[in-house]
């Protein structure tokens, strides 16, 4: 009995304890933010099988570093009116467990002024609310769904790159005009990002130009679509559309030439990049493969000849030789120049957020940040920024792959 | 060991996780929470595999059924999410129970490939099922509050997950104690000689299966309501993988080994990217020609997960458990 | 899902698709299959280090400019000793233990198998030009590929050469000797302790057949063999896990399975079809309780 009393009165005094209220409130002015420095971080899989989206961290990590070496033209400092940007990257595996643990980790334990970039639409979804709730910018995801572009009901929160809805309409307008009487098979992604840009491009077909569709389970991978194909052959299909992420894309057009199936080639602006297009083509073995593949695009592509002796393609080269030195052809990669161009948004951003910046003077700055004249972008595209319209990349060209790379095509669309 | 030190020694742990949330950060608070899930499903792991012997590297599976029951619930149907937990442990342990019945004839590698067969069937039928599950996009969950105003929700979570650790810990241990337990182990010990001595294998084993899962399937609940959403993309095989790590860790028949192999499954998963640039700055100071190493390299994070699991392994065979008993072993020597 | 009408032409293309894929699924379940009859450990390392050898295989011929036969023979060769190092440095350590933590080891193996792959050559895929070409022949409306047959070929080639192996010569007897009695067999003279490591060393080398046949279908990626080791290990065990013929068979009859199911069962559909594959499995197993070809052991007091 006494034991037991030893035990209860012990855990009484403990439990006294917790009462007490914890941690006494910290003063800091905004987090993340010093006279010297500004530190913000961003999740993406450095393991697993979707590794390889890493490279968004590099791209955005030369960028700042470039930042942080170069005398500005506004203010004649380095970096941004004098601070140094550091990008905390954290592996989340593309799991959203970890990403929510991972950006929990950056905002609470390392104190980061933003997010910025994190990867994948179920990921970045999972910590909406919570950044939200925690008034944590969470800037320029790296997911095309429309529902990051609601500052309404989700102040802190906004994506980057167009829609998918949107980039649906956008083929789905190419093939009502360029291919009469199309009939279509869809393989797609079947998620958030399959469903969406799969409902605008056949608001525009209609529904009975479309003769087969095939999901396959976000993840899937190669050994998901191979039996896929054959059935969207047998279909009766003449034209093949293809909404998946990079693996299942080059995957499909491999499996599509092999079974000896010729249809028009349609594939959304995340699976067609040039490397991905080279891959297709030499595990099919033949450049039949991949000729003619027709996608949206809305970057400027460094392997395009027409960009050679682009200022903005010289500069990424320059940047990426001198702070991603591992890295020897970064033309080859889109990604690279993705994270790039997003951090560059980014720095523009923190720029008009004014020389002492708080978290709510960087979300004002980026719910009207229009640049006119964005290098980054193909020709003659603005980046808009509203409140009411928050997407800040919107103008998309088409383009078709041939002789080795992708020629830009058609006129240049504003898509929302 | 004497009584007044084990009791002593409970008290201690006892005032460590009341009073740990007062001396350290929100993040931290969070990170002992889920120590505290993954120990209420290292906790069925131990009467499972530990105690009576049967391997199971399905325990994210019935993860998965927890979870998913809170976020249908919940999020669908509006019930208050803690009180979706049980239910999401009974669905689960119903599961378990009935997956006991085909598991009776297997053994060894057979049964190791059923139940790994279910930490990937579960997530799969999520998907199909869409209609349901939200399929591979899952189902977002509100952000807990706290009702009790002087607690942070992050003190509160991790009150309301170490209260039932430490009511599903008694539990467990009034589970395993007495003619149970002793049926249970001798199944381990040898099948045919338990039966020949009455032990009803069908009786124990889907019971061993049903209550392994109703832990699992609490832990879950709690897993899907502190990510905030759930998605198949959750309960990865690896997640299983990594629970039966931690088991090992712990020393596989110890409920206190689980908590800490539960600590180990939480840390190794966070921070396993951070742990080479101390390691290789030691080695640079001792003179070692050790090139630096950027820690955002892709594979960097695997490779010392990994290597931290192997040593883990070769220097404690035993487990934490085995550790435990070495220091108690210690202790009586000197008192 | 909208159910497609039934031609034989598509029929067969299946049939196809289905032996290729389970084609590679068996020679991945003969490595699993070989290294359970020597030292009795189930290796879910299997397929990372399949994978980190077929790498070797593309540093050989994309960087130093090797053609692709003498690349193959030489990283077979790599591999047997990358396998053998492994057992002797690491599983050696853990061989007397616990076989839970035996199953752990070689989890971490596969983990740190992953890392260095992604470390080493990063995450990007890698096209990695095999000995057949992709270009299809037509057989009435059927495209075979080349490559797909060169697949079946192999893999029908390499469990001839295991089973004379294992059936003819004195290192194959040894081996198994070792494994099924290794107190007498090391009264006999075997060293047992070597028999292991060779064991490690040929399922290595199995392995990066099988990686070397897979890589140019799916193109070389870190990742390339993970959902292939799940079915290979459900083939192993369908077969019996000691048996070279029945992971054989079980991998050609999961291939089978799963394409023809995915494709004419509209109900299950890509989503289900690896559950509907495990339940049968589950299923086979309940009957037949040590697989199609194993051997049901007598249980002893």
């Amino acid at each position: 009995m006494k034991r037991f009393m030893l035990v209860l009165g012990l855990t009484a005094a403990v439990a006294l304890l917790a009462v007490i209220p914890g941690a006494l409130g910290r003063t800091q002015a905004t987090p993340g933010v010093t006279s010297t420095n500004i530190k913000i971080g961003t999740t993406l899989p450095l393991s697993g099988v979707a590794a390889i989206y890493s490279r968004i961290g590099v791209g955005m990590r030369a960028w700042f570093s470039y930042v942080n070496a170069r005398k500005s033209s506004v203010d004649h400092k380095r970096g941004v009116y004098g601070r140094q940007i550091t990008l905390n990257i954290y592996d989340d595996g593309y799991q959203e467990a970890n990403t929510v643990q991972q950006t929990r980790r950056a905002v609470e334990q390392d104190g980061v002024f933003a997010m910025l970039g994190g990867l994948g639409t179920e990921n970045q979804l999972a910590v909406r609310d919570y950044l939200n709730q925690k008034k944590v910018p969470q800037l320029y995801v790296s997911t095309g769904l429309a529902g990051f572009a609601d500052l309404k009901n989700y102040p802190w929160t906004i994506g980057w790159q167009p829609d998918y809805a949107q980039e649906g309409i956008l083929l789905g307008k190419y093939v009502k005009a360029n291919i009469p009487n199309a009939k279509i098979g869809v393989l797609f992604q079947n998620d958030d990002y399959g469903k969406q840009e799969l409902e605008g491009f056949q608001n525009v077909v209609g529904k009975n130009a479309i003769v087969a569709s095939r999901g396959y389970p976000r993840g899937g991978g190669s050994a998901a679509v191979t039996p896929l194909i054959p059935q969207l052959k047998a279909s009766g299909a003449d034209t093949l559309f293809i909404i998946a992420t990079p693996q299942e894309s080059y995957t499909s057009l491999a499996v599509a030439y092999k079974i000896g199936w010729k249809p028009n080639k349609i594939v959304n602006s995340v699976g067609a990049t040039d490397t991905f297009m080279a891959v297709a083509k030499q595990i099919a073995g033949s450049p039949d493969a991949v000729e003619g593949v027709v996608t949206a695009q809305y970057l400027k592509d460094p392997v395009n000849p027409k960009y050679a002796n682009d200022p903005q393609i010289k500069l990424y080269e320059k940047v990426m030789d001198k702070y991603a030195p591992s890295f020897p052809n970064p033309r080859d990669d889109g990604l690279f120049i993705y994270g790039m161009a997003k951090a560059d948004t980014f720095v523009q951003a923190l720029y008009r957020a004014g020389k002492n910046p708080t978290r709510q003077s960087l979300m004002n700055a980026v719910s009207h940040l229009t640049i006119k004249k964005d290098g980054w972008l193909i020709p003659g595209a603005k980046l808009i920024t509203t409140p009411k319209s928050a997407f800040p990349l919107r103008y998309q060209t088409l383009s078709r792959y041939t002789n080795g790379h992708f020629t830009e095509f058609g006129n240049l669309v504003r898509t929302r | 060991m004497p009584i007044w030190l084990r009791v002593a020694g409970y008290a201690a742990l006892v005032a460590v996780i009341i009073a740990l949330p007062h001396f350290v950060g929100s993040f931290t608070i969070a990170e002992f929470t889920y120590a505290a899930v993954f120990a209420m499903a290292l906790f069925g792991l131990v009467i499972l595999t530990g105690i009576t012997g049967q391997i199971s590297l399905g325990q994210g599976g019935f993860m998965a059924i927890g979870a998913y029951t809170t976020a249908i619930l919940a999020t669908n149907h509006g019930w208050p999410q803690l009180l979706t937990v049980p239910v999401g442990g009974l669905v689960a342990g119903i599961a378990g129970f009935l997956f006991g019945f085909p598991a009776l004839r297997l053994a060894g590698v057979y049964l190791a490939l059923a139940t790994f067969a279910l930490a990937v069937i579960i997530p799969s039928v999520a998907t199909a099922f869409d209609h349901f599950t939200g399929g591979s996009s899952g189902i977002l969950l509100e952000l807990p509050t706290s009702p009790i105003g002087a607690l942070s929700v992050d003190m509160w979570l991790y009150y309301v997950t170490w209260g039932t650790a430490a009511v599903l810990f008694v539990a467990a241990l009034w589970f395993v104690h007495g003619k149970r337990g002793r049926a249970l182990r001798a199944i381990m010990e040898n099948e045919l000689a338990a039966t020949s001595s009455g032990v009803s294998l069908t009786h124990y084993k889907t019971l061993a299966f049903g209550v392994s899962a109703f832990y699992a399937g609490i832990a879950g609940s709690f897993y899907g309501i502190l990510s905030f959403i759930v998605t198949p993309g959750l309960f990865p095989i690896t997640l299983s993988i990594l629970l039966l790590a931690g088991l090992v860790v712990g020393g596989a028949r110890s409920f206190l080994g689980a908590i800490v192999g539960a600590i180990f499954v939480e840390f190794i998963q966070v921070y396993s990217g951070d742990v080479l640039g101390p390691v290789i700055n030691t080695a640079q100071k001792l003179g070692l020609p050790i090139g630096d190493v950027d820690k955002t390299t892709p594979g960097v994070p695997s490779v010392v997960y990994g290597v931290i699991l192997l040593l883990v392994l070769f220097l404690m065979p035993r487990g934490a458990a085995g550790l435990f008993s070495r220091i108690a072993g210690l202790t009586r020597r000197v008192v | 899902m909208l159910p497609l009408a039934f031609t034989w032409s598509d029929f067969f293309q299946q049939v196809v698709f289905g032996l290729a894929i389970g084609a590679v699924y068996a020679s991945l379940a003969l490595a699993i299959v070989l290294i359970y009859r020597t030292t009795h450990v189930v290796n879910f390392a299997q397929g990372e280090m399949a994978t980190f050898t077929t790498y070797i295989a593309w540093t050989l011929t994309a960087n130093h400019g090797w053609s692709f036969w003498p690349a193959f023979f030489a990283t077979i060769v790599i591999a047997f000793g990358l396998g053998a190092a492994t057992e002797r440095v690491i599983i050696r350590p853990f061989e007397r233990g616990d076989p839970l933590t035996l199953i752990l080891v070689t989890i971490a193996l596969f983990v740190i198998f992953n890392g260095l792959i992604q470390w080493i050559w990063g995450p990007e895929q890698k096209v990695f030009l095999g000995a057949f070409t992709p270009k299809p022949f037509d057989i009435g409306g059927v495209a075979i590929s080349r490559q797909d047959v060169g697949v079946i070929v192999v893999t029908l080639i390499t469990v001839t050469v295991l089973w004379l192996f294992f059936r003819f010569t004195k290192l194959g007897l040894a081996m198994r000797a070792a494994a099924i009695a290794p107190v007498a067999s090391r009264l006999m003279g075997v060293r047992v302790g070597w028999m292991y490591a060779a064991g490690w060393g040929f399922a290595a080398s199995l392995g990066a057949v099988s990686g070397m046949m897979v890589a140019p279908v799916v193109s070389l990626s870190p990742s390339m063999l993970q959902s292939v080791l799940v079915y290979a290990f459900a083939a192993a065990v369908l077969g019996g896990i000691e048996s070279p013929v029945g992971a054989v068979v079980g991998g050609l009859l999961l291939g089978l399975a799963t394409t023809l199911l995915g494709a004419y069962v509209s109900f299950i559909g890509v989503d289900l079809e690896l559950p509907v594959a495990f339940s049968v499995l589950i299923l086979v197993l309940l009957f037949r309780p040590a697989g199609l070809l194993g051997r049901q052991v007598l249980r002893r007091v």
